[in-house]
């Protein structure tokens, strides 16, 4: 119980603390924004005879006529009561579009990351038993592939192959066959929405939506975590307690997956935490292949419009994000390496 | 009216009510049986509202407007070069069975079809229209300044005159007031719906309507998710259109893919059914494979233009925008970035000008002593550097237009350096004239000689790309757009296009192809004004 409230209490100080930085991420977007050469104002009055009036009268709409210290006030001031801000490129509140398409980016990238830790791990422990061999070559090239080819190539690729060629793959167009029922909007995770209601069929249909974009993802951070496996494994393998464990004739298993891997896995953990914040946000690429609708996706389009508050809404989510996943990491030390403790 | 996802597709599958499990079975025998009568087209941008007047609103949501409101009146439609077009010479009633006009050309008499409902089954009322023409001129939307170009612009010239009827008067015979009847903006609205949920800062239910509909047009919205897909369901007691019967299609599925080649192998595979947004580059080949078919329309109210800031030196010269047009390599770019697909609108020898069309074939020609002669007469014997700047949106083909545009002009001289630009800011420094030299693509609702010439010969605004100011031009435009004698409509345009030619403000250079990618069997596409599918045109079979 004491243990319990001590995390509680560390949790609470680091959301405290991460408060500064989070305002400092919003002023400085919305600054950034500003300076950005480009006028959402010019760029959406672009309808059929829009003249100077039509551009001046959006500009009053969206309060872009009023002083930038004046602006700032009124958008922190709708931050902190929960309102982001519209978006000109979908009409929607930011807040709603956010909610909607964060799951489905969320679902993705886990996807994506389980499916990647679930071959990096076996690899790059493998590749650290033999190094030097043939294994451990071959692990170097497949990781050494996966970073080369940029994701929308590997994606068009799967795209063909599985779709275009094989047909196997279903229509590479959202989270859900366009002709499917979807579930009622429990989580907004559509694997754990189908379970919930039991609709094993709809559930068969989400994964199988799910399988070519996160397959193309997992390649991409294959190697990250496959290297950071293998030069940790080496590490450990080679230190004191290995050896001894080794010459006290503990099973070989029990001395690589019980002593060993535990060891090694702090920086994986690091690594796994920086990947999955970057990928949340940065698969814009994989996104617009797939048709995924996401938070990346949609951050990239209202950039490229000098859409405002979508951008600022995004940049906000991801900062907050970070701050989660960091959060979380640093739990899991402390489950993975008793001795760590941060404060 | 909040969308609920589950019931919108159950809808769309046919299923009334039932457990979550058998729901999903039935649906999806349902939907086998009703593919054949659903239309799914994939396109490269959103719907971001279902009102078209919306400040902001992207293109498709023009297109779409189309399906789901009536107008008062409609263009015809006519067989043209690639298949069919729409045709404005020839306006039929859509919600109004009968217009009157007046000997003198100032009222025009609206007579509401006889048991004409919206899509919530109340009967279209004279004060519906009265209040949705009202909309049109008066809401703060992109409606006012496009309808004010055919003499629209205040509510009293709409009066109820009778039960169905309405009277719109005209200050001036106004050559394109009827035109601008036609179009998304003119939409006719289920008044008494739209009044429920307008509020003392919007009495025109702006915030309503563009997430819900009052409309009593040919489609029904079924589901909206803004930014990704909009199902539609056929209104079956539609009988508006051309020969008076509903649309063939029961279902549209309108959805956004973002990757050109994921549309492009989603049709090709059988799995959608239209795409109007593919690459141009991807088209030759998806056509010599021969499993989808591929309709090709010149888009004749577009055109792609080579700018000259006339108001910034050197562009300011005359002389020197001869020079440039003369030594712009027209016929190699019109390969290397169209294909060769469209209507070209270059290479003519008049020195006056034969007829009164206009977008035309302009006498733009590559001739690169004429062009060094007519530099050297500007003062600029030894060339000067400037920069050439296209949109990102238009890489694909303004890329290999801008190192043609470079290589030619350094034949003579002028050293160009290619800069590409996102979008918004691009239109931020076309408005404030920052850009000496650029590729842009310009279009017009209401293609009429004298209104593409007001457009984007004259004035101030962002369409004048050119910031051409040319009072011979400005004056011309304003008497022929009244002209009622076609003789002195005629010689008042041909005085523009050959003052046009004399001093190329711009470069008009082609009428891209649109290319309408669509499934075998499917048939009636028509390219519309508003270059966006209008789905009561197709049917299967």
């Amino acid at each position: 119980m004491r243990a319990l409230r001590a995390v509680g209490r560390r949790v609470g100080r680091r959301l405290v603390a991460s408060a500064p930085a989070l305002l400092g991420v919003v002023v400085f977007t919305f600054l950034l924004m500003r300076v950005l050469p480009g006028d959402p104002a010019v760029f959406f009055a672009s309808g059929p005879n829009a003249g100077q009036e039509e551009i001046d009268e959006l500009r009053r709409v969206l309060g872009l006529d009023r002083p930038i210290p004046v602006q700032l006030a009124h958008y922190l001031y709708d931050v902190g009561t929960g309102n982001l801000g519209r978006s000109l490129t979908t009409g929607q509140p930011v807040l709603r579009d956010l909610t909607e398409r964060l799951p489905a980016s969320l679902e993705l990238t886990v996807t994506a990351l389980i499916l990647a830790l679930g071959l990096a791990l076996p690899l790059g422990i493998l590749a650290a038993l033999r190094p030097g061999s043939l294994l451990d070559h071959g692990v170097r090239l497949v990781c050494s592939l996966g970073v080369c080819v940029p994701t929308f190539v590997s994606g068009l690729l799967l795209i063909y192959v599985f779709y275009v060629v094989l047909g196997i793959a279903p229509d590479p167009t959202g989270r859900l066959d366009i002709f499917a029922a979807s579930p009622p909007d429990i989580t907004g995770f559509l694997l754990v929405d189908f379970l919930l209601v039991g609709d094993m069929e709809g559930w068969r249909a989400a994964a199988a939506q799910l399988v070519l974009p996160a397959a193309t993802m997992a390649l991409f951070t294959l190697a990250p975590l496959a290297r950071m496996t293998r030069a940790s494994m080496l590490a450990v393998l080679g230190s004191d307690f290995v050896r001894t464990a080794k010459s006290i004739g503990l099973g070989r298993g029990r001395v690589v997956l019980v002593y060993a891997l535990r060891n090694a896995l702090l920086p994986v953990i690091t690594i796994t935490g920086i990947v999955f914040s970057t990928m949340l946000g940065a698969n814009v690429l994989v996104e617009k292949v797939f048709s995924w609708p996401g938070v990346g996706s949609y951050a990239l389009d209202a950039l490229l419009g000098s859409d405002y508050a979508p951008v600022q809404g995004f940049v906000l989510l991801m900062a907050s994000a970070f701050v989660i996943v960091n959060l979380v990491i640093d739990t899991l030390y402390g489950i993975a390496d008793p001795r760590v403790s941060i404060e | 009216m909040e969308f609920n996802r589950r019931q919108g597709l159950q809808g769309l599958l046919g299923v009334a009510a039932g457990g979550t499990l058998g729901a999903a079975t039935a649906g999806r025998e349902a939907a086998a049986q009703t593919r054949a009568e659903t239309l799914r087209q994939v396109m490269g941008g959103v719907i971001n509202s279902l009102d078209p007047t919306t400040p902001g609103g992207t293109r498709e949501n023009f297109g779409l407007a189309m399906n789901i409101y009536d107008r008062l009146a409609s263009f015809g439609r006519k067989p043209g070069e690639g298949g069919m077009t729409f045709d404005m010479d020839n306006i039929r009633g859509e919600l109004a069975e009968r217009i009157d006009r007046s000997p003198d050309g100032l009222t025009l008499t609206f007579h509401i079809r006889q048991g004409a409902t919206w899509h919530d089954g109340t009967p279209v009322t004279a004060a519906d229209v009265k209040w949705s023409l009202d909309r049109a001129v008066s809401a703060r939307s992109l409606a006012p300044p496009q309808l004010s170009s055919g003499s629209l612009t205040s509510p009293e010239q709409f009066k109820v005159v009778g039960e169905r009827q309405v009277e719109v008067k005209l200050p001036r015979p106004d050559r394109l007031a009827l035109g601008n009847l036609c179009i998304p903006f003119a939409m006719m609205i289920n008044s008494t719906l739209a009044k429920r949920h307008a509020t003392a800062d919007d009495p025109w239910a702006m915030n309503w309507l563009k997430e819900n509909t009052a409309a009593g047009g040919a489609y029904i919205v079924e589901t909206n998710r803004p930014g990704q897909q909009v199902v539609l369901r056929r209104n079956d007691a539609w009988k508006n259109g051309e020969g008076g019967t509903p649309p063939f299609f029961r279902r549209v599925i309108l959805q956004t893919v973002p990757e050109a080649s994921t549309r492009a192998s989603l049709v090709e595979r059988g799995d959608a059914d239209l795409a109007i947004d593919l690459a141009a580059s991807d088209v030759p080949a998806i056509e010599s494979r021969g499993r989808v078919k591929v309709v090709s329309i010149p888009q004749t109210n577009a055109f792609q233009t080579i700018v000259f800031n006339t108001q910034m030196a050197p562009f300011d010269n005359p002389k020197v925008r001869q020079a440039l047009a003369a030594a712009l390599p027209y016929e190699a770019m019109f390969q290397a970035a169209q294909f060769g697909r469209g209507r070209i609108l270059f290479g003519a020898r008049w020195a006056e000008v034969p007829d009164a069309a206009f977008p035309r074939t302009m006498p733009l020609n590559l001739d690169i002593d004429r062009a060094k002669a007519l530099l050297a007469e500007a003062g600029h014997p030894n060339g000067f550097a400037t920069t050439f700047t296209f949109a990102n949106s238009m890489t694909a083909f303004a890329e290999p237009m801008a190192a043609l545009i470079k290589e030619s002009l350094a034949r003579i001289g002028v050293e160009v350096t290619v800069q590409k630009m996102p979008d918004a800011q691009i239109s931020t420094m076309v408005v404030e004239r920052r850009l000496p030299f650029f590729t842009d693509i310009g279009s017009a609702w209401l293609p009429a000689p004298d209104y593409f010439m007001r457009t984007y010969f004259t004035g101030t605004h962002r369409w004048n790309y050119s910031g051409w100011n040319n009072p011979e031009v400005a004056a011309l435009t304003q008497t022929a757009r009244f002209e009622t004698d076609p003789a002195k409509y005629e010689a008042a345009v041909k005085r523009m296009i050959n003052l046009v030619a004399e001093n190329v403000p711009m470069a008009m250079v082609w009428q891209a192809n649109q290319d309408a990618v669509m499934a075998k069997d499917i048939s009636g596409y028509t390219y519309w004004f508003h270059r966006q599918a209008d789905f009561r045109d197709l049917k299967r079979g």
